[in-house]
């Protein structure tokens, strides 16, 4: 009885978690996966196994500009929360030495989570917009004559939203990774000749990469799903791949939504491969 | 164990069924009343048990409406307010989220072929006959509205049987959807910002209002005031703007295409917040508009106009229909239901908003005659108006933009539409968003 | 995953004729290192011979890890003045006064191979590949890592990693190393045999060596000069013979070794052939004499005797052999007898106050006694044994 027990006791310990695994995650990607072969006729979609969907997606040059643009998106996002975030992380890490106080400017990088879309949409009126602040100042201050258009509803302010909602996603894995780095090895460092910058080339940067590589992974899966920041910062006028899907299933077309949804999973975890290739995170896990 | 009688073990019973359909709303309450009750007394109690679950778009999710409806009719009442397309996506797929579905008629072509919806029985329908006309039959006194395009409510008002799936052209005894509100909708502007009279569609591509107009980010009815916009300049004819063929549809993504990379736009939205905002942060001077929006404008103490404009006015109308899950004694609470929208109470709720009650003679008794007068009649008002949330939306002396019921709703030229080219239209209007 | 294999002992004929650093001396003149309002060192003032081995020894807390970082520029300096060598080196980064450190747990480059942590110092001097491949060799080649050049730290055992950190510090060829606790992450065995090889480094590398450690055993074998260190303070400098056997202070004399501890109070002095001997009066037990020049009448005072230079005798034995002037007698009963190899450990509680002793016999020579437990015997021990400790 105990013996056959034991052999079943860690089969028996995980059967819970894996069924909520196979029930919620696993068989809805399923679900997807099949209904993107389905027909569907402008008002109702059919069980069938057809490729049109998926032709449709590699053939349009909709799809090929989304995709681009989707993929600028990202490029952006993720530059400016590396550049941003880095030295965020490393400043909580190395120069505020109370964990309160660290525990505290985290609080702060969480706060855009605070609060909802529509209050966030609302908020960035006075700051970007024609009359915002930012024009306002630029203008009292003669430096430009006309009120910049692009601050707001542009792509420049869908990077910017963007940036501001996910920046905690890739300043909390550097952060971590920072904090692990033991102080003496850059005592020994110094000890040993190296320059402010040489100690951060050499050492601090190495050992946060896998950080970077976790960081970046949130930011790509993060940035490649993105539809309800793209709509709001680009007034619409901004495409991604989200919101393409967003359109078609408010047109109710989720065979072709679908198709386009498990492209967009093939892709997304292609660049997540690709990080992983670049940078090895399983000391982090 | 203690013996129970069987009275009370179906009194127990009665009341855990009572405490299901009240609580539960991931399952339709299906067979609840089930067990049929021998007398009348036991009738009336059980109607008290049910609760009817309506889905619908947030402007007609009212809760002033649910509580005067529970008080009158002694059931209850579970509201989701949802946007248009979450509503229409849960009519279609999930039947058994809701009792009573809320939407625009403009739907209708993708709801009823799923079936969730059954036919409602005209004759159960107290007022149905004083329901504005053009609902009913398609006639409007010779007005513009009779021919006008798109999926004007009549043509999917009708089913052709007790069981069909097929729209009726001609009046039947069976309804798709009995109205709750419509409007006539135009483009709303900030006359301090824009300095003139607005009275063309055309307007929204004048390039003195370049990076400050905007349109709907919802294809059907973007591309529905892209049509009036382009009819108005010259620069395209339709054969039938509610039904696009794919060369019209082409067309006008190209116009709008070019007017997207000349930067006419400031943005494209899609929620009813998106438009009010847009308009009183001044980001956006001219744009196509839906009616509370404007008085959500207004009531910040901006001015706005909605405009009435010479080509007429873009119409949409929303209804309420039944679940095809309805039956025995839900079914019947929800013809009360209906019975006591049309009865005036909810006409004048819904009229002191702006919006178009199904059949205003009814709700005329439950307003005052300045209400009446400045609403219906495009007379200035004698009073301040005030809506039902106690907001004063016009001063003594104002009137309403486009004046009488009859000049607003006489001119719809169009409705939302779904098209036969519903599936070209998204992938075209996907492909206006990435250029 | 750790190879099962021979540690590799350092191969000192590899060390090049040129390899001679020009040792430095080291001074500290009146160092005071404030954190707030707390004095982590006070008022040091000290003088390391240049190509001499230091030991600074204490407690945990006593500001000797302090004091080598300040050496070595690893920490400011709240008051005084370092020299290494003529020059004044406060205020000077790390490279600049030609130190280098030997880090606790060795903080070696876990990302680098140990190659490229051995090159780490030299690729920051600047210096060229081809010169820096010549002395990385070298160096792996005199700890003995030539063939783990490619490996990673955490492929390493201990002792060998032990062995990279040593090769990093060297290679710069600096003029004091400084070691925190180099051997204190090594199993007991390994210890002894690197203890000895650290000692023959330094005399072959002929440069200062500056060392921190808790472990007397450890700082006699390896030092010139010992500096016992307490509560930021020094309380003696000297040879390891000298602390061992002249401790100065109670607290030298409780660190350093098995000393028995009495503390009383200075009743005379008294000269005396052997030299200057003191009376001190302790409570409760009577009057001890014991060996020291500067006690003055009056003041409270110590004095200890360490716990193998007493003598145990029965009371039979005692009775015949009497007790001469210059000796210490008290009677005992022995508590328990603790057996730790050549050494073996007997605790006694003094009859007349029953304060705790500490004898120890070399075991061959306890077990030709016949003492067991709770059996009453007699200590003694002379003068001349007995250190007197002024504080």
């Amino acid at each position: 009885m105990s013996a056959t027990w034991k052999t079943f006791k860690p089969y028996a310990l995980i059967t819970p978690q894996t069924l909520v695994f196979l029930l919620f995650l696993v068989f809805p990607i399923v679900m997807i996966g099949v209904v993107s072969f389905w027909e569907f006729t402008g008002y109702s979609m059919v069980p069938a196994f057809t490729l049109d969907n998926y032709q449709g997606i590699f053939t349009s040059d909709v799809t090929f500009k989304t995709y681009l643009n989707t993929f600028k998106f990202l490029g952006l996002v993720w530059l400016a929360t590396l550049l941003i975030g880095y030295p965020v992380a490393y400043f909580i890490a190395f120069h505020v030495p109370k964990l309160e106080w660290q525990i505290l400017l985290f609080l702060v990088c969480t706060i855009p989570f605070w609060t909802s879309n529509i209050i966030r949409m609302i908020s960035w009126v006075p700051l970007l917009g024609r009359e915002g602040l930012v024009n306002q100042v630029l203008l009292g201050g003669g430096l430009i004559q006309q009120p910049l258009e692009f601050l707001l509803y542009s792509d420049f302010a869908v990077v910017l939203g963007m940036v501001h909602l996910y920046i905690i996603f890739m300043i909390a894995p550097i952060f971590n990774s920072l904090m692990r780095i033991e102080r003496s090895l850059i005592t020994a460092a110094e000890d040993l000749g190296a320059s402010g910058l040489q100690i951060f080339k050499e050492v601090i940067l190495p050992l946060s990469a896998p950080g970077i590589a976790i960081g970046s992974i949130f930011i790509v899966t993060l940035v490649m799903g993105e539809f309800v920041t793209v709509r709001l910062m680009g007034g619409g006028q901004s495409a991604s791949v989200g919101k393409l899907i967003q359109t078609q299933i408010g047109s109710l077309q989720y065979p072709l939504a679908a198709a386009n949804a498990m492209v967009l999973l093939a892709v997304t975890m292609l660049i997540i491969v690709s990080v992983l290739r670049v940078l090895d995170i399983r000391k982090e896990l | 164990m203690g013996k129970f009688s069987r009275r009370q073990v179906l009194r127990t019973s009665l009341a855990a069924g009572a405490f299901l359909t009240a609580t539960r709303c991931a399952s339709a309450p299906k067979g609840t009343p089930d067990n049929p009750a021998p007398g009348p007394q036991v009738n009336t109690n059980q109607i008290k048990d049910v609760t009817l679950r309506l889905i619908g778009t947030g402007v007609s999710q009212i809760n002033d409406i649910r509580d005067k409806a529970q008080e009158d009719l002694g059931f209850k009442f579970d509201m989701r307010a949802l946007s248009t397309e979450e509503n229409n996506q849960i009519a279609i797929t999930q039947p058994d989220q809701y009792d009573i579905f809320d939407g625009e008629y403009f739907s209708l072509p993708l709801v009823v072929p799923s079936g969730n919806l059954q036919p409602i029985d005209i004759k159960r329908i107290a007022n149905y006959d004083k329901i504005v006309s053009f609902f009913r039959t398609g006639e409007f006194k010779g007005m513009p509205v009779e021919k006008s395009q798109g999926t004007a409510p009549f043509k999917v008002q009708y089913l052709t049987g007790p069981d069909s799936k097929e729209f009726s052209p001609t009046p039947t005894d069976y309804a798709t959807l009995i109205p709750f509100q419509y409007n006539a909708d135009t483009l709303g502007y900030r006359p301090d910002l824009v300095g003139r009279k607005i009275e063309t569609w055309g307007e929204l591509f004048n390039p003195e209002f370049k990076g400050k107009t905007a349109i709907l980010d919802i294809p059907q009815i973007g591309i529905m005031d892209a049509a009036m916009v382009s009819e108005a300049l010259g620069l395209m004819t339709f054969g039938d703007k509610g039904n696009m063929t794919k060369a019209e549809i082409d067309q006008i993504i190209e116009i709008l295409k070019e007017q997207k990379a000349n930067g006419q736009f400031r943005a494209f939205w899609k929620t009813f917040d998106e438009s009010v905002n847009l308009m009183s942060s001044g980001e956006v001077v001219l744009q196509s508009m839906w009616s509370p929006a404007v008085t959500a404008v207004q009531a910040q103490g901006i001015e706005c106009i909605y405009a009435p404009l010479k080509e007429g006015y873009r119409g949409w109308g929303g209804g309420i229909g039944l679940s095809k899950n309805l039956e025995g004694i839900q079914l019947d609470a929800a013809y009360e239901y209906m019975n006591w929208m049309l009865d005036g109470w909810v006409g004048a709720f819904l009229g002191r908003q702006g919006y178009y009650s199904a059949a205003p003679e009814t709700a005329r008794k439950f307003m005052s005659a300045d209400e009446w007068g400045f609403w219906y009649e495009g007379k200035a008002a004698t009073e301040p108006i005030v809506d039902p949330f106690g907001k004063t939306l016009a001063k003594a002396g104002a009137k309403r933009d486009g004046g009488s019921f009859e000049e607003r709703f006489g001119n719809i030229v169009c409705w939302n539409s779904t098209m036969k080219e519903n599936t070209y239209l998204v992938q075209k209007w996907n492909e206006l968003i990435a250029s | 995953m750790q190879d099962i294999q021979v540690e590799p002992v350092l191969t000192l004929d590899a060390v090049p004729e040129d390899f001679q650093a020009e040792a430095k001396g080291v001074s500290l003149r009146d160092v005071t290192k404030k954190y707030g309002s707390f004095a982590a060192v006070q008022h040091i003032t000290l003088d390391i011979a240049a190509g001499s081995y230091t030991c600074l020894l204490g407690p945990s807390g006593c500001g000797k890890t302090t004091t080598m970082r300040m050496i070595a520029g690893h920490e400011d300096i709240s008051a005084g003045d370092i020299y290494i060598g003529d020059t004044r080196v406060n205020g000077l980064p790390p490279t600049q006064r030609n130190t280098a450190m030997m880090f606790q747990n060795y903080a070696l480059f876990p990302h680098k191979t140990v190659w490229d942590n051995v090159d780490f110092g030299l690729k920051m001097r600047g210096l060229a590949i081809a010169d820096r491949r010549a002395r990385v060799s070298e160096m792996l080649e005199i700890v003995g890592l030539t063939q783990f050049s490619d490996r990673k730290p955490a492929q390493l055992s201990g002792g060998q990693q032990q062995r990279v950190a040593l090769a990093r510090a060297l290679v710069t060829r600096p003029q004091v190393l400084m070691l925190d606790e180099p051997l204190s992450a090594l199993d007991e065995s390994l210890r002894v045999k690197t203890r000895g090889e650290l000692r023959k480094l330094q005399r072959q590398f002929g440069m200062t060596f500056i060392q921190v450690t808790h472990n007397q055993d450890e700082a006699y074998s390896l030092s010139d000069q010992i500096v016992v260190m307490d509560h930021g303070r020094i309380d003696q400098v000297g040879t390891p013979v000298e602390i061992f056997s002249r401790p100065l202070s109670t607290f030298v004399a409780r660190f350093t070794g098995d000393n028995n501890i009495f503390a009383g109070t200075v009743t005379s002095t008294v000269a005396d052939t052997q030299g200057q001997f003191i009376q001190l009066e302790v409570p409760g037990l009577g009057t001890l004499l014991c060996l020291g020049d500067y006690g003055q009448v009056g003041t409270e005072a110590a004095c200890c005797i360490r716990a193998d230079l007493m003598q145990i005798k029965s009371l039979a034995e005692a009775e015949t052999s009497g007790c001469g002037p210059a000796t210490n007698r008290v009677t005992a009963r022995i508590t328990a007898v603790e057996f730790t190899g050549y050494v073996t450990r007997v605790s006694l509680a003094i009859e007349r106050n029953g304060m705790e002793v500490l004898y120890k016999a070399r075991t061959p020579d306890w077990l030709t006694t016949s003492f067991a437990e709770g059996q009453t015997v007699v200590l003694d021990w002379a003068a001349a044994d007995c250190v007197f400790l002024s504080h």
